[in-house]
């Protein structure tokens, strides 16, 4: 394996940057995904039927713990790919810890949301509107909870191998995934809940 | 300890929350749909355009121009697809 | 027993019951063969676990024109049903059936995997790389379509083949009005194939981007890697979409959603607005490197350099974009204004010009060469003039107020298969016949070809031709029969005759490629038809790690240069080359998505979830797995080449 040793170790071999890119790729592909997801939500978001309407079921309080949780992870996970660069294994680990932490408070909150949309008569199968928002907001969780597997595999695998590029590479990788999630999130808050409580 | 919290980072950080802030805004005053929308759709897309700049660094290798044409026509035609079918199923329906 | 009721065949027929039969002694037949012949060791080592660009590009091909049969029998069944009129040969549900699966087999499981084919097969060695950027997720994309595609055809006899046209438009395709499992199949099916396709995306566009040889610019890459890439470009915006179209389709199926039913606030028109936006840039991920072949082929063998290099990109990225920005014309008479319909008019007839512009260069290309009437030329040169017929009906479809007229009519029928067939088709036989050599190491019989395609070029015209006229005067595509009063029926059995002469041309081709195992000569070298880029630069068969030293490219045309102007390609040193290592991961995980797939398409909750958790547990597994790949030395290398050195060249 050859090092290039004037290069961020996540970008030291030809593989990693090859991973690096490609998953930028895929993220063009996620953007789609979610846009496709948006569309929906849009169309549907009058198409109430005889449920309830968007202003009836959203709660401003859960959301906003979301927004500023999410938010700060993304910013801790920014300062762990700073720490991994500093070769400051620890803080890294903690820093992705921490990440992680914020990422299962949003996964709880949004659980305790999705409680509150089945108590108030909104379930997936009520209307095209609920059926819309469940499935953007379900994507999303999805992919956090996905996320949370991911970041603790690296997690583990820091730890037991250290910060070799390989995982170098995986890390800022995963928090690529994380940021993008962020992004999504803010789309989200503005256009689905802001919008909707307007 | 210092190191480990960058100022540029720490920055993106507090813009992020003002953005937020001012988003937050159009619940808690009471504004016109076209100024609330306005204002949301200014600082939904600083805010995704923060994250991609100064946590994500799209830009950094030497692959950064293939990176932002990627996203830039992901965004192209995400819009496209979002308000072309707005158009064709509600506005002109 | 009750459990096992659901899995029986709604509505069979002799003919399902015979397929039932033929398929188990297919399947009896081929597990007994490769035991007989001790064939499942080799099987697993070289073809199960390969990550080979060139063997998945192999596999994909065999799949292809595997598809390409079954499609075709679809396709001969309905020409048979419509040949006269009144005939009874297939009753209303499966002609419905049989149009579907035709649609659905030919889009997805006969033509994407032939441009995967041959994206697989070419594009490494036109940019003179060793493999692509993810070797492993190659195989993986691989086997999911492999998986979709199986899982897709058993649906006609466990549980029932989708009949809602391979449109699968709501509401028809809700739960209302398509009771069997068969739009389950669809679902499920395509969404697994299409997982697979994605992947290849971005595994093709990284690779072109980051692996191609020093010197190669992307101004100076060949243009078939030009219409692969930004074909690949297309999949990646693209199938996203028709992945959230087919999740809410399946979530309305499997758990009474109302996305696209009509009440509660449901929307059935978002499914067609759907799977347009992922549907017509589908038809240019087809298409697309169908010109890049072309554009190859007719250098080739007009033996001039291809005219206007830099407008064919133009014009390629042009036509990317403008992809996007077309998919209304797929239904102007749904309801919306005439604001929607004009602009959409618009763009639509706005495509035509940078398709124009290839046109014309190809033209420009053939005028003053050389032209070698071989049978990948004459595919090329058939293809101009029926494609520009198909492009012109085109433009008239594309005015919406015409439209109207046209709409669902045999003359869309006739318009699109008058673009794919000439289009995607020929392309994909003429680049079978081009690079068969490269990797199979003897020539495809050219006599037998030429008759192929008279065979079916006439037999093209013949069965579609007839059906603008038809559709004109008012035959309505998906009708099943139709009375001797609407006058419909000699023109029919003329489509009749033009689809049997196509099937005896397909025959011709298998028969061909039988003939020419048996009795083409074996010393053909590496450059058969004295062509112009890297693929033709390495020995014939290619080995395993492509080129022993990384070509220096100058141009687009590097090995022509190579050839005719002194231009140095392999310089320097051997050096040991980094190859990965197999795998039987993607295998397994493909057999597990079939599994999950065929779960969910009967609701079994139970293997659903194992299944599930058994990709997951895969993924996590490759999470942790530490694969440095291996490398061939010095050493070995040299043993290899001497060897092509020395044998038959």
């Amino acid at each position: 394996m050859k090092l290039d040793h004037t290069q961020p170790l996540e970008y030291s071999t030809d593989q990693n940057q090859l991973n690096i890119l490609g998953f930028w790729i895929f993220l063009g592909a996620e953007i789609m995904l979610f846009a496709t997801l948006f569309t929906s939500y849009f169309i549907f978001e009058g198409r109430t039927g005889s449920g309830p309407t968007p202003a009836e079921i959203f709660e401003i309080t859960p959301v906003l713990i979301e927004t500023f949780v999410l938010l700060t992870s993304s910013f801790t996970i920014g300062l762990g790919v700073h720490a991994m660069r500093l070769g400051r294994k620890n803080a890294m680990l903690t820093f992705f810890g921490i990440t992680l932490l914020l990422g299962l408070v949003f996964l709880g909150v949004e659980i305790y949301e999705f409680m509150h949309y089945y108590h108030v008569g909104a379930t997936y199968q009520t209307s095209g509107f609920t059926a819309g928002l469940l499935t953007l907001l379900g994507t999303h969780g999805a992919h956090v909870t996905l996320g949370l597997f991911w970041g603790l595999f690296i997690i583990l695998q820091v730890k037991k191998r250290g910060l070799t590029p390989e995982n170098a590479n995986k890390s800022f990788i995963f928090s690529l995934y994380w940021h993008f999630l962020d992004v999504v999130w803010i789309f989200i808050f503005s256009f689905v809940y802001l919008k909707g409580m307007m | 300890m210092k190191e480990l919290f960058p100022a540029k980072q720490v920055m993106g950080l507090v813009f992020s929350l003002v953005l937020t802030l001012v988003a937050l805004l159009v619940h808690f005053t009471d504004m016109s749909f076209a100024v609330g929308m306005t204002i949301l759709l200014v600082t939904a897309f600083i805010q995704a355009f923060l994250q991609l700049v100064v946590f994500m660094h799209a830009g950094e290798s030497k692959d950064g121009k293939a990176i932002y044409t990627n996203v830039f026509y992901g965004f192209i035609i995400a819009l496209v697809t979002i308000f072309g079918s707005l158009l064709i199923l509600i506005w002109d329906m | 027993m009750e459990f096992f009721e659901r899995f029986a065949v709604p509505h069979p027929s002799p003919m399902i019951y015979a397929s039932m039969v033929a398929i188990g002694l297919v399947v009896i037949g081929i597990v007994f063969g490769i035991t007989y012949f001790k064939k499942w060791g080799y099987l697993w080592r070289e073809w199960f676990t390969t990550v080979d660009h060139k063997k998945i590009g192999i596999m994909y091909l065999i799949s292809a024109l595997l598809m390409l049969f079954r499609g075709g029998a679809d396709a001969i069944l309905m020409r048979l049903q419509l040949s006269s009129p009144d005939m009874e040969i297939l009753d209303a549900q499966h002609y419905n059936e049989i149009f579907t699966t035709h649609g659905v087999v030919m889009i997805i499981f006969m033509a994407m995997p032939f441009i995967f084919a041959f994206m697989n097969l070419v594009v490494p060695l036109q940019i003179g790389a060793r493999d692509v950027a993810f070797p492993r997720l190659n195989a993986l994309s691989f086997w999911l379509f492999f998986a979709g595609a199986m899982l897709f055809n058993i649906s006609f006899v466990v549980g029932g083949s989708p009949d809602a046209g391979w449109t699968s438009y709501f509401p028809l395709a809700g739960n209302d009005f398509s009771t069997s499992v068969g739009t389950n199949y669809y679902m499920i099916a395509i969404q697994i194939s299409g997982i697979g396709s994605l992947m290849t995306g971005i595994n093709m566009i990284t690779t072109i981007l980051k692996m191609r040889a020093p010197g190669m610019t992307l101004m100076k890459m060949p243009m078939f890697t030009w219409s692969a890439f930004i074909a690949n470009v297309i999949i990646v915006f693209a199938f996203p979409v028709l992945t959230i179209a087919l999740l809410m389709g399946t979530t309305d199926r499997l758990f009474a959603t109302n996305f696209f039913t009509t009440t509660n606030g449901g929307m059935d028109m978002l499914w067609a607005n759907f799977f347009w936006v992922w549907g017509h840039p589908e038809v240019y991920i087809l298409i697309l490197p169908a010109f890049g072949l072309y554009s190859e082929i007719i250098s080739t063998f007009s033996s001039r350099n291809l005219y206007g290099y830099k407008s064919m990109v133009g014009s390629m990225v042009l036509i990317s974009l403008l992809s996007f920005l077309v998919w209304t014309h797929h239904f102007f008479t749904m309801g919306q204004g005439a604001l929607t319909n004009s602009i959409f008019s618009v763009t639509t007839m706005a495509i035509a010009v940078p398709t124009g512009v290839k046109i014309f260069n190809w033209l420009f290309t053939m005028y003053k060469g050389k032209i070698r009437f071989t049978v990948p030329m004459l595919y090329s040169i058939g293809f101009i003039p029926l494609f520009t017929v198909g492009g012109v009906t085109g433009v008239m479809l594309a005015m919406s107020a015409a439209d109207y007229q046209f709409h669902n009519t045999m003359f869309l029928v006739a318009h699109f298969h008058n673009t794919i067939i000439p289009g995607v088709v020929f392309a994909m036989l003429a680049g079978l016949t081009y690079y068969w050599p490269k990797f199979f190491g003897f020539m495809l019989n050219e006599k037998i070809g030429k008759w192929s395609f008279w065979l079916l070029s006439v037999g093209f015209v013949l069965a579609f031709f007839p059906m603008y006229i038809t559709g004109l005067d008012g035959q309505a595509r998906r009708m099943y029969t139709y009375s001797e009063a609407t006058g419909f029926g000699p023109l029919n059995l003329m489509s009749f005759f033009g689809a049997a002469l196509m099937a005896i041309a397909f025959v011709t081709i298998v028969y061909n490629i039988l003939y020419s195992i048996k009795n083409s000569p074996r010393n053909i070298g590496n450059d058969p038809w004295d062509a112009r880029s890297l693929e033709w630069a390495t020995h014939t068969p290619v080995p395993e790690y492509n080129f022993a030293r990384l070509p220096q490219v100058a141009s687009s045309e590097a090995y022509w240069d190579a050839k005719k102007n002194g231009h140095k390609l392999f310089t320097g040193e051997l050096k040991d080359i980094h190859m990965p290592n197999n795998s039987g991961v993607p295998f397994i995980m493909g057999i597990i998505f079939f599994v999950a797939g065929f779960s969910f398409i009967f609701a079994l909750w139970v293997p659903a979830v194992i299944a599930l958790i058994g990709i997951f547990a895969c993924m996590a597994l490759r999470s942790f797995e530490l694969d440095h790949g291996r490398h061939i030395h010095v050493k070995e290398i040299k043993e290899i080449e001497s060897q092509y050195e020395g044998g038959a060249k």
